[in-house]
């Protein structure tokens, strides 16, 4: 999953989570990464190829979105084929 | 001899055996701080919360979640509606019957410049709605009342009270400490701005427990600040639901044992609920018509109650009434003023107090007929007494 949803409130991570697997999309809270957000708690991965039916679901159930990211694969020295999944 | 618990009022109980799972397999297996953290604890226990949030939006309507926000208990819900949307040289309107969880905050903010009025309802607890009317003017911020009394059991038409407030430009709050999971609660239909509850008392849940619906697009000023896990660069209090009124760690396996008793009652249906306790209430009613020298308060009408009834037995006080239902009878009832003295007042019981059986969804029709040769038994016992002293 490269795509990761940023929020204001847990509370609203919690709901995304919620609505994107009743939609039936991928889905899966992670600590929120401390450079993209000053939520102290949770963000939500997603398939970012799947982001306008993904913030479409989320809209429609009215909860709120602070940022949406996409992990893209780096050129620089330090990334290796051993690092986690996101930060590859 | 068994318990037989009418005190469902002050708080429900027994719970249901899922409540008590729910709470200890929260401690056990959901020990993380909601929101703070990003590890698997604290996420199973923001799913509890979060969860819980939903089944309650569910359980009255409310639409969007994030607008219930969970306090301490039904007080400290209407302590921040009442000085969250109060401010000096606004006029609020209340009834006679309320309890002092409204009372005492409107006449506290009273000493600080709220302009108070008090409509006086009808010695059965009803409220003339065209003396509501006629208090509500153009300066009115909030009209509040409760639902039901907790002393005369009275049920207030809300959806009229809501259009009364809202022609008048104010706002509407309700206290439903004696009705939600009691008795159908439509907050969208009724147009209620602000609704308070209480986790302990019909929605089976524990102590410690309670909330404040609040309609999208209200902001009400937050009554506590401090950390919530969301905007933690800032030192200023965030202003988005429902971290602006949720400072503090949650009272988290309070609030899964509260989830719990609302899915209990969803399987059960809150209109069984409602009418179980109105059965109840009038076979109460019946038999205690029979019993000489037993006067029941509240209004005659069955639709109009919730399953509060208040009563007293001539020459007895409600406290020695309340001692001996306990004592010889296992009858567990709450005697006195149940901090409500202004409907105590209303009622015309005030400062004596009065008797209170307060029903709940595990009482029977059984245990109305022991209550009820209970009571007949005191009253035969009173009457001997009232003629030997005299």
């Amino acid at each position: 999953m490269d795509g990761l949803i940023t929020f204001f409130a847990s509370h609203y991570a919690l709901r995304a989570e919620t609505v994107l697997k009743r939609g039936g999309l991928p889905a899966k809270l992670i600590a929120g990464p401390r450079d993209l957000s000053p939520n102290c708690g949770v963000a939500l991965r997603f398939e970012y190829a799947q982001r306008e039916h993904a913030l479409a679901l989320l809209d429609a159930q009215r909860v709120r979105i602070d940022g949406v990211h996409h992990f893209l694969p780096r050129t620089d020295g330090w990334r290796n084929a051993e690092a986690p999944e996101w930060r590859r | 001899m068994g318990t037989i618990y009418f005190d469902n009022a002050a708080t429900s109980w027994p719970k249901p055996p899922e409540v008590l799972s729910a709470m200890a397999d929260c401690l056990a297996e959901a020990g993380g701080n909601p929101g703070r953290s990003g590890h698997r604890l604290s996420i199973a226990a923001a799913r509890l919360v979060e969860e819980a949030r939903e089944l309650l939006a569910g359980l009255f309507n409310a639409g969007d979640p994030s607008r219930i926000v969970f306090t301490h208990n039904a007080t400290h819900a209407l302590n921040l509606a009442l000085y969250g949307l109060l401010r000096p040289g606004d006029h609020a309107v209340t009834t006679s019957v309320e309890h002092n969880s409204v009372m005492r905050p409107l006449r506290h903010l009273e000493t600080q410049g709220v302009e108070l009025t008090v409509v006086a309802c009808r010695a059965d607890g009803t409220l003339p709605l065209d003396e509501v009317r006629r208090a509500l003017r153009p300066r009115t911020r909030l009209l509040a009342t409760t639902h039901a009394s907790n002393v005369l059991g009275t049920v207030m038409p809300i959806g009229e009270l809501a259009a009364a407030a809202h022609a008048a430009g104010a706002l509407y709050l309700v206290d439903a400490s004696q009705t939600v999971g009691a008795l159908p609660i439509d907050v969208e239909l009724a147009g209620v701005d602000l609704l308070a509850f209480t986790g302990h008392k019909a929605l089976l849940g524990p102590t410690g427990t309670g909330g404040l619906f609040i309609r999208p697009g209200l902001d009400v000023a937050p009554l506590l600040r401090g950390g919530t896990g969301s905007d933690s660069d800032r030192e200023l209090q965030p202003g988005f639901h429902p971290d602006v009124h949720e400072s503090g760690t949650l009272n988290v396996a309070g609030i899964a044992g509260l989830a719990a008793g609302v899915r209990f009652l969803r399987e059960v249906g809150i209109d069984s609920v409602a009418a179980h306790e109105r059965r109840l209430v009038a076979a109460f009613r019946q038999q205690a018509g029979n019993i000489p020298g037993l006067t029941v308060y509240g209004p005659d009408e069955a639709t109009n109650r919730c399953g509060v009834v208040s009563f007293n037995l001539a020459g007895v006080s409600s406290s020695e009434v309340a001692q001996m239902l306990d004592d010889s009878f296992g009858i567990l009832a709450r005697a006195g003023l149940h901090c409500a003295p202004s409907a105590h007042r209303t009622a015309g019981t005030f400062p004596a107090g009065t008797v209170r059986f307060a029903f709940g969804w595990f009482n029977t029709e059984g245990e109305i007929d022991a209550a009820a040769a209970a009571l007949a038994e005191l009253a035969s016992w009173a009457a001997r007494k009232v003629a030997w002293t005299v």
